[in-house]
């Protein structure tokens, strides 16, 4: 009996060995086979670049790469690191010069995929729908490229570690707010007239939701994941912690406006400035959003909270 | 003379006109402000005399009532601008939209926030007046004196319109991140959070009363030409510039205030006309009234429009959508500006001899050579033949680029010859807007992506324009200022469509900005075999019937003479010029400017007769785009700069210039 299941084992082992020598991904069309883990990554999308670098690889070059380094800023991305043009117009020839043997790239590129697979072979990743869960799919995407990387296992130790994570943050809110945590909005403001409500499918809420915090209960129909409002229609936030993203240069001139002034949640002090952060991005934008909305809600003071959300 | 005394003398109708406008402002005010509004009646009307208490309250009151008095202001201050603009320069075509004030001043508001943010930040009135007048100048400079109160001051303005226009998305997209807000705010949009904007722009509009005193007077005088007002004690250039810095004033608050919103200016003042107004002040006074009620009008309609959608409708969108049927209705009652005033670069004196066409072609040639060959890579400039891989990148945009600039270039011959008018390109005329329309509109509301080929509809949408040109047209022998019009109305139609797309705010603008700012990138092999085989194709008919439109061009009579059929001639020959334009359209999208340099860089070259001129302006086209592209690649490495933008910027700019340089050897001469 022992015998026999040591010679199953033994041939489980030799089947995995074998696969490993041909290592297979899925992307959002399907699985494709490489003969060994790419070692020059070209990154064409910014959420990408993000799921590399927290896999510990460093791109050959992203699209944009300048203003990665100005607006996404977490993870950060090695000053080696080429710019590698627009990302809707990435410099082919450029790519060529690289002899990459991996691009990654996004829908927006989707059309020049036959181009891009004249340079090498191409990953395409559909990372944000409006009909599907975008944090679940960022998950999925960063162990798919962990398994073309070989490094599952340290990706299933660092999404572990994002989980305490969440978890020590969620102790810090609880220990401010107690164990009933308020409801939350998160805005990004366009102008002094127009802001960007985001909805369940966005990554703030997921964050959010990870954080043990309820909000926006409706999916937005972007594929963003936010809705276009009038800004006067915050107004019928009665009841929720409104947050909104920085940077925002006019809000001097709205935030002084006496009908600012008159909105429930600022009228109540349940509203905050969340720092800077890019929130179309990889699973760990998820801890970089809940780690910024964690400072935003410890600066509300508690006694307005808990009586003005009930 | 005696009748425009008269007429001046004594105002139709005012005794009527005046308290009807009224009333109808006053019913569309109370409308406006009862639009997606909870309150009663009666609290509203309480809330007249005590401070607001609860968020509706303060929504109404600082929210709706300011929405309501900014409409009124901006629209009186369009209005009053267009008409002291019309009346000086006795153009009825001429508003800060077709002057290309309003393109000014919205690039001297984008330069502004780029560059010196804290001075946009709080006087942002001065940069907009800085490029309003700036544009203005040239256009003036441009038409020349004779030429302000006819068309080539329009079409002087409308050039420096696309131009600006190009200018201004060129430096938004090279610093895209920075100015997101500015599409909002280029929207055109009364949305309001308070009374700060109102109670900034009430005094910068009280020149308005002043105006209304003291300016009818030298507009008066104006209508009896320029000896007749000299002769009655006007000293006219100084009043003449007075007045036009306060026109230009007034639309430039607005402009800063609330963004872009045209046609108002333009239309209001022929619309009082037509009721009745007659006389200088009547003109201006009846002017701001009509224009505070269009505008109301049409803001009510985008308020009424965002709250049944999820969508916002900017304000100033809602506008030009009234605004350009209503220009083409304007236009189908009454002849417009009519006069072949000239504005034509002096052709070269001798003939191209064979020695400058074979010095062309080799030019072209080693161009060809040096943008497949020349490139910058990593590690520096690198001049070698490409390699299999990116020879498989170059040759299709180059060909491209060759192919689309020959086209463009043989359609603004066609054009220029057959409505014998120097300024007719397929841009100006709207076809290539037409073109656009026809794609962007397919993209924004049938899902269709952006990306992919869309040949039939951009022939459809180029087709349409034609359509809509011929149908105008055949009742005033096209006549150059309607096909003028048609072409503003659809580039303004074009640009509300745009503004809504970028007020939804996506990830997409930008995808939507940089295929509307034309790149030969996405051009397949496949695609560019195409535009270059369906070029050669069209070129053959244009070429064989050459002679035809060589008598087309001299005129009427003299084809009919020869025994042409006039309608169907000019059927065909127009035919081809929307063919021409959407084939390069649907491929490379809008690339302007080219279409209107090439035959003009030929004529100047020697080349008077048709089929020299459209040989040698295929040939300059082709160079022209081919060198636009190669420097987009080049220039800001590994970005690039979108080949449409660079072209117009580059042959726009060139264009004005030998406009302006030819304006200064003949005021010498």
């Amino acid at each position: 009996m022992a015998r026999t299941i040591w010679v199953m084992l033994a041939a489980v082992l030799l089947l995995c060995s074998g696969m490993a020598a041909a290592v297979t991904v899925r992307d959002s069309d399907g699985v494709h086979h490489f003969a060994r883990p790419p070692q020059r990554v070209v990154a064409l999308s910014w959420e990408s670049a993000e799921q590399l670098l927290e896999l510990g690889i460093t791109p050959l070059a992203v699209a944009d790469a300048d203003d990665y380094r100005q607006w996404v800023v977490r993870p950060t991305l090695p000053p080696a690191t080429l710019p590698a043009g627009g990302r809707l117009e990435p410099n082919l020839e450029l790519l060529a010069s690289l002899k990459p043997d991996l691009i990654i790239i996004s829908p927006s590129l989707l059309d020049m995929r036959p181009q891009l697979a004249r340079i090498a072979p191409v990953l395409y990743f559909d990372a944000y729908r409006h009909d599907h869960d975008n944090a679940q799919v960022a998950r999925d995407i960063y162990l798919q490229l962990a398994g073309l990387f070989g490094r599952r296992a340290l990706a299933e130790r660092r999404l572990a570690a994002l989980e305490q994570g969440f978890a020590k943050l969620r102790g810090r809110l609880q220990q401010h707010f107690g164990a009933q945590l308020p409801r939350v909005d998160v805005v990004r403001f366009a102008s002094p007239a127009v802001v960007y409500l985001y909805g369940s499918n966005s990554m703030p809420l997921h964050a959010l939701q990870r954080l043990g915090i309820a909000g926006t209960p409706q999916p937005a129909a972007s594929i963003w994941g936010v809705t276009q409002q009038k800004v006067v229609q915050l107004g019928s936030l009665r009841h929720s912690v409104v947050l909104y993203q920085q940077p925002f240069e006019q809000a001097g001139k709205l935030f002084a406006t006496p009908l600012w002034q008159a909105m429930p949640f600022v009228a109540q002090q349940r509203f905050a400035a969340v720092r800077s952060t890019w929130s179309y991005g990889g699973i760990f934008s998820l801890y970089y959003l809940a780690e910024a909305m964690t400072d935003a809600l410890l600066t509300l003071d508690r006694q307005s909270i808990v009586s003005g959300t009930r | 003379m005696q009748s425009v005394l008269k007429l001046a003398a004594r105002p139709q109708g005012w005794s009527r006109r005046y308290p009807l406008a009224l009333l109808a402002m006053l019913l569309l005010a109370l409308w406006h402000s009862q639009i997606g509004n909870p309150l009663p009646a009666a609290t509203q009307w309480a809330l007249l005399t005590r401070a607001p208490a609860d968020f509706a309250e303060l929504q109404w009151w600082h929210a709706s009532l300011p929405r309501l008095a900014m409409a009124l202001l901006v629209g009186a201050a369009l209005g009053f601008s267009g008409s002291l603009l019309q009346q000086l320069t006795q153009n009825r075509l001429v508003s800060p939209m077709t002057l290309g004030a309003s393109a000014g001043a919205w690039l001297g508001l984008v330069c502004a926030s780029i560059w010196l943010p804290a001075l946009a930040a709080e006087h942002s009135e001065w940069p907009a007046l800085a490029g309003a007048m700036l544009a203005v100048l040239l256009a003036l400079a441009i038409a020349g004196v004779r030429g302000i109160g006819g068309l080539p001051l329009v079409l002087g303005g409308m050039a420096l319109n696309l131009l600006l226009g190009a200018l201004a998305s060129a430096i938004v997209m090279l610093h895209d991140q920075y100015s997101r807000n500015l599409f909002l705010w280029g929207a055109g949009d009364l949305t309001q959070n308070d009374w700060h904007w109102v109670l900034w722009l009430l005094p910068r509009l009280a020149p308005m009363l002043l105006l209304l005193w003291l300016a009818p007077r030298p507009l008066t005088l104006l209508r009896l030409g320029a000896s007749g007002a000299q002769g009655r004690g006007l000293r006219l250039w100084p009043s003449m510039l007075l007045l036009l810095l306060a026109a230009l004033w007034l639309s430039s608050v607005a402009i800063a205030a609330v963004g872009l919103i045209g046609f108002i200016g333009l239309l209001t003042p022929n619309f009082a006309r037509l009721l009745g107004a007659r006389g200088a002040r009547d003109e201006l006074a009846f002017s701001a009234l009509l224009g505070a009620l269009l505008l109301l009008a049409t803001d009510a309609l985008a308020v009424l429009a965002s709250s049944y959608s999820v969508e916002l409708v900017p304000s100033g969108a809602a506008a030009a959508l009234i605004g350009a049927p209503a220009l083409l209705w304007f236009t189908r009652r009454q002849s417009a500006g009519s006069g072949q005033q000239n504005l034509s670069l002096a052709p070269a004196a001798r003939p191209l001899s064979r020695r400058g066409w074979g010095l062309l072609l080799a030019g072209l040639l080693a161009l060809v050579l040096v943008s497949l060959t020349l490139a910058p890579g990593t590690h520096g400039w690198q001049l070698a033949w490409p390699d299999a891989l990116i020879w498989s990148f170059r040759w299709p945009r180059t060909l491209a680029a060759v192919a689309g600039g020959a086209a463009l270039a043989l359609a603004g011959v066609i054009l220029q010859r057959l409505l014998r008018n120097p300024l007719a390109s397929p841009d100006i005329l709207g076809l290539s807007a037409g073109a656009t329309l026809a794609l962007l509109a397919a993209t924004l509301w049938l899902g269709r992506p952006l990306q992919q080929g869309g040949a039939p509809l951009a022939f459809g949408g180029s087709m349409l324009v034609l359509g809509l040109l011929l149908w105008l047209g055949r009742r005033q022998q096209y006549a150059p200022g309607m096909m003028a019009l048609v072409g503003i109305s659809l580039a303004a139609l074009l640009e509300a469509v745009l503004q809504f797309a970028l007020a939804r705010g996506t990830a997409d603008s930008f995808a939507i900005l940089g295929w509307l700012a034309g790149s030969t990138y996405r051009v397949s092999g496949q695609q560019a075999l195409l535009l270059a085989g369906g070029a050669l194709l069209l070129a053959v008919p244009v070429l064989c019937g050459q002679r035809a439109l060589t008598l087309l061009a001299i005129g009427d009579g003299v084809a009919q003479g020869r025994g042409l059929h006039l309608a169907r001639n000019r059927l065909a020959w127009l035919t081809l010029v929307a063919l021409l334009t959407a084939l390069v359209t649907s491929v490379l999208g809008p690339v302007g400017f080219l279409g209107l340099l090439a035959p003009h860089i030929a004529a100047m070259l020697g080349a008077r007769r048709v089929l020299p001129q459209l040989l040698l302006a295929a040939l300059l086209g082709s160079v022209l785009l081919l060198v636009a592209d190669w420097l987009g690649r080049v220039l800001i490495f590994p970005l690039q700069v979108p080949v449409g933008i660079l072209a117009s910027v580059l042959c726009g700019g060139y264009f004005i210039l030998l406009l302006l340089a030819q304006r200064v050897r003949r005021g010498r001469a």
